[in-house]
């Protein structure tokens, strides 16, 4: 384990952290024995199903007791525990760079990225970071092994917001580029077309991966309180817009309102884990709740 | 619309102040890196041209807050039309008042003239002028007011007798602003547009129109007009008295007139009082018409009581300059004509034509003066001159012009021998002889010495045949021309009595003038009546005429007690002055309600800058009124609107947004 200061992480933050385990919602393929359920059989105490002898079988799995009872070969399976490939998807264009209460979006995101990556290694899972703006700018793959984790901290650490937007051809190319079952978390402010990022969530759950999204809002972008015009500047390059605030907030909160209700609506339909992040939340709340509602669903499978 | 503080209009330009302290606003833009920049071109493309006029209506209130305060503190003055021209301070207000017996009509309950007055004066309070002028119809002399409160209590502004004379009024403004160079000029008449008061087809009102748009001042016409027709007002009018001798006994015969407005089709019975050395009567009258004439009504007198005055009243109506009507009489001295003439033949006759009197009962005199002796004619005792001699010149004929001045007539007869000189503007020409079968062919019937008897006949003209006349040359009217236009009789227009001039004599070589003698007889004692009327010793006088003395000297038997001395030739009444009674009445013509059309007083003030302001007697209505409750409710409705306009509309989906909820919508 790196123990590097960096300034996105907070030890105690990750201390009381660690206590939550990071579950994947949905079987994973891994490489070596872990804690996430695999969609194979495996060696684990945990009884799986019978299923009927075949040749080739190993006869050290034949249960003898069932042949006894019905005069049949069975062979006993359990299930298979495997490690988890955690992809972090983070947005690094522009409009990441926006912040009112003194914390950023990016930094925002660097601590979530950080201390999801550092929760997963520590459970022996692998961690990968792919940074996205008008492309895929940076990508890590996956690793388990705490080296590699310096690597991810140490990208996270450079990753400077600029450019347009591209999410969504970058996770149609990400859903595409990971070959195994993985938990992509993707920590975005999605201001892109909705109907493009529903394109994106079920292409990524129809190749079998766990998607979390954390959706980061600054409180001004929900509540555009301002009291005076202003001159609102594209952080993406765009165009700049001169509006009297009084005379487009309503159509402005409306406009917010409705893209709000239709991600809702998509992420509802395309089995993504949401998380609708103000920026200021508390990120350890955040990651909590992240972290035990998984916990939850493990225990109930 | 005016204001009585216009300065405080400039306090408009503060209606701009939403706009600047707008622009402002937008200059102190703040600048921000925004990334939902998605939101706010979706915000721009929704409801875009809504909220936009929003914003413009609500900016628009805030201005029209602004303007209806400015206006409210100006206090603005409703005047119809005519305030939108009378903004701003004049140089020089001139007042045009009609104080003519008509503007007494008080159909509405007061007279039009007081309303005339009252208004004026309270409309014409609240403007600023540096000067203002009052120019009455009784005296066309402009005469400078402290303010137009004056109009109320100055005694000129009161009712007259006599008829206005507008062209002659206007003149004297034009006249007043030309010699006082005055600045912008506003000129307010107040007239209850009689035609006789107007004068419509004088010449004068060409000439009035151009020299009035040659100013280099603008000058502003406002008619404050009055026009609505009098009410069962009834007017009587005596057209002739007459005192006939009967043995021990004397009586006096009065002629009247009862005229009403056209219309009042009810038969009504008036009662005519007479009032004669104090001693009154009464005559009922029938009237079923527009008018009805009483002839020679008898009025017993002493047979002693050769000379004095009279009146005919009707009870009071809605007009109250018209119910009355003054006569005197004298019979203490009859009529006197003077022949000035070297010809036997043609003095004698004049003489005698003269000297006989209408009434058996009636004095006329005449003398006969030969040429030469024309330096000691007595002016004074004259009331008719036979001239047939060579036209006068030097001190006689002033002397003769001021004797037509006064009222005086003068006949001209052609002398055999004409010389160059010139009377009234004319001359003899030459004689000529007249053929055989020459009549005369047109003359006036209608009026003048050759009008028709009472009876309506014509005289007998048609019977005079004419052997020589005498050519005129000059500039006069005839009243009687032969067949090929040769004029027989013609009167020159004078200031005073009448001149006329009688192109053959009464020689029986010249004409059968004297052998027919009812056309001479006719036309010469018209003439001397006329003459006595204007100079004898009892005289009808028109209010407002030429007079030939000094009307303050008269001393007032019978009128309007509150008449100033200055003004007793305007004012109806019986007067004494130096042995000779007086009686002043309204001109004929005011009797006859004719109103001027609108079309026509518009044309009168074609070209030029006029405004018309028809206004009731009977209105208390002030000309103008202050209007700043109006704009205040104007204000208060602009604010209110611009305050609803800027209300918030906070809804139950926007509130929520406000508080967004963070944290998961679902898992797997």
């Amino acid at each position: 384990m790196n123990h590097q200061s960096r300034p996105f992480l907070d030890p105690k933050v990750l201390a009381r952290l660690a206590g939550i385990p990071l579950f994947a919602r949905h079987p994973m393929q891994g490489t070596v024995s872990g804690r996430h359920q695999s969609p194979h059989r495996g060696s684990s105490v945990e009884f799986a199903e019978y299923r009927e002898y075949v040749p080739g079988d190993d006869l050290r799995r034949m249960d003898w007791r069932a042949f006894g009872r019905c005069d049949r070969y069975y062979i006993k399976e359990f299930e298979a525990d495997t490690n988890l490939r955690c992809c972090l998807v983070l947005d690094t264009s522009g409009s990441m760079d926006f912040g009112s209460r003194g914390v950023t979006k990016i930094e925002y995101a660097r601590r979530i990225a950080g201390a999801i990556g550092y929760l997963a290694v520590l459970q022996g899972d692998a961690i990968g970071l792919t940074c996205i703006a008008g492309g895929v700018v940076r990508n890590i793959p996956p690793r388990r092994n705490p080296a590699h984790l310096s690597a991810v901290f140490d990208v996270l650490q450079a990753a400077r917001p600029r450019g347009q937007t591209q999410l969504p051809q970058a996770l149609h190319e990400l859903a595409e580029t990971v070959r195994q079952r993985a938990l992509v978390v993707i920590i975005s402010d999605l201001f892109v077309d909705p109907e493009e990022v529903r394109g994106c969530f079920e292409h990524l759950r129809f190749r079998k991966h766990d998607v979390a999204v954390f959706h980061l809002l600054d409180p001004l972008e929900l509540d555009f309180d301002f009291r005076r015009p202003m001159r609102f500047v594209d952080l993406e390059g765009g165009t700049s817009i001169f509006a009297e605030p009084s005379a487009i907030a309503e159509r402005y909160l409306t406009a917010v309102r409705g893209y709000l209700e239709r991600l809702k609506q998509i992420v509802l339909e395309s089995a993504v884990d949401y998380h609708r992040v103000t920026l200021s939340d508390d990120y350890e709340q955040v990651l909590a709740r992240f972290l035990t509602g998984r916990t939850r669903r493990r225990g109930a499978r | 619309m005016t204001f009585l503080h216009p300065i405080l209009l400039a306090g408009l330009a503060l209606t701009v102040l939403p706009i600047v302290i707008h622009l402002i606003n937008q200059l102190r833009y703040r600048t921000i890196r925004w990334g939902a920049m998605m939101f706010l071109l979706q915000a721009n493309r929704m409801s875009r041209g809504l909220a936009r006029l929003r914003q413009w209506l609500i900016l628009l209130m805030r201005m029209l807050a602004i303007a209806c305060l400015v206006f409210v503190i100006s206090r603005p003055l409703a005047s119809g039309l005519m305030g939108w021209l009378t903004a701003g301070e004049a140089d020089t207000t001139v007042i045009l008042l009609d104080r003519s017996p008509s503007m007494l009509d008080s159909s509405g309950g007061r007279s039009k003239l007081v309303a005339a007055r009252q208004q004026l004066a309270d409309a014409l309070a609240r403007f600023s002028s540096k000067r203002w002028v009052l120019i009455e119809s009784a005296s066309p002399k402009p005469r400078e007011l402290e303010s137009p409160a004056a109009l109320e209590r100055l005694p000129e502004a009161g009712p007259t007798s006599a008829a206005a004379d507008l062209p002659a009024m206007l003149a004297a403004a034009r006249d007043y602003i030309v010699a006082n160079q005055a600045g912008r000029t506003e000129v307010w008449i107040c007239s209850d547009l009689r035609a006789n008061d107007w004068n419509s087809d004088d010449a004068r009102w060409s000439k009035l129109r151009s020299s009035f748009a040659g100013l280099p001042q603008p000058v502003h016409f406002h008619l404050l007009a009055y026009s609505q027709p009098p009410q069962g007002d009834l007017a009587v009018r005596v057209t002739t008295v007459r005192h006939r001798k009967l043995g021990d006994a004397a009586e006096l015969l009065v002629t009247l007139r009862l005229t009403r407005q056209a219309g009042s089709g009810d038969a009504v019975t008036v009662p005519v009082q007479f009032e004669i050395g104090g001693a009154r009567s009464a005559l009922n009258v029938e009237l079923a018409g527009t008018s009805v004439e009483v002839r020679d009504h008898r009025i017993a007198l002493d047979r002693q009581h050769l000379r004095g005055w009279g009146r005919v009243s009707i009870p009071a109506d809605t007009n109250a300059a018209d119910n009355d009507f003054y006569f005197a009489f004298d019979t203490s001295q009859g009529a006197h004509a003077i022949t000035v003439s070297d010809d036997r033949e043609v003095a004698e006759a004049l003489r005698l034509t003269a000297s006989i009197a209408p009434d058996p009962n009636g004095a006329c005199t005449a003398d006969i003066l030969s040429a030469d002796q024309q330096t000691s004619i007595e002016w004074g005792k004259a009331a008719l001159v036979l001239w047939h001699a060579p036209l006068p010149k030097g001190d006689t004929a002033r002397e003769l012009a001021a004797f037509v001045g006064r009222g005086g007539q003068v006949i001209f007869f052609p002398p055999r021998q004409p010389n160059e000189r010139e009377a009234f503007g004319v001359r003899w020409g030459s004689w000529t002889p007249v053929k055989d079968d020459a009549v005369i062919d047109r003359w006036r019937g209608d009026e003048d010495l050759l009008a028709k008897t009472q009876s309506g006949e014509d005289l007998p003209i048609g019977k005079l045949k004419l052997t020589n006349v005498c050519s005129l040359v000059g500039d006069a009217t005839p009243l009687a021309t032969l067949q090929d236009g040769v004029p027989v009789l013609a009167r020159t227009s004078t200031s005073g009595g009448g001149a006329y001039f009688c192109t053959t004599t009464p020689a029986a070589n010249d004409s059968n003038l004297a052998g027919e003698g009812v056309v001479l007889y006719v036309a010469i004692q018209r003439a001397l009546a006329a003459g006595a009327a204007a100079l004898g010793s009892a005289r009808q006088v028109i209010a407002g005429g030429n007079l030939s003395e000094d009307a303050t000297a008269w001393q007032r038997l019978a009128g309007n007690e509150g008449a100033l001395s200055s003004e007793y030739g305007v004012q109806a009444g019986a007067y004494s002055s130096g042995g000779v009674l007086l009686a002043v009445n309204r001109p004929e013509e005011e009797d006859i309600a004719g109103v001027l059309g609108d079309e026509r007083v518009a044309g009168l003030f074609e070209g030029l800058d006029f405004t018309r302001i028809d206004q009731a007697a009977s209105s208390e209505r002030s000309l103008v009124e202050e209007l700043w409750r109006p704009f205040l409710m104007a204000m208060m409705v602009a604010l209110l609107v611009e305050a609803w306009l800027c209300l918030p509309r906070p809804t139950k989906e926007t509130m929520t947004l406000a508080r967004p909820e963070t944290g998961p919508f679902v898992f797997g």
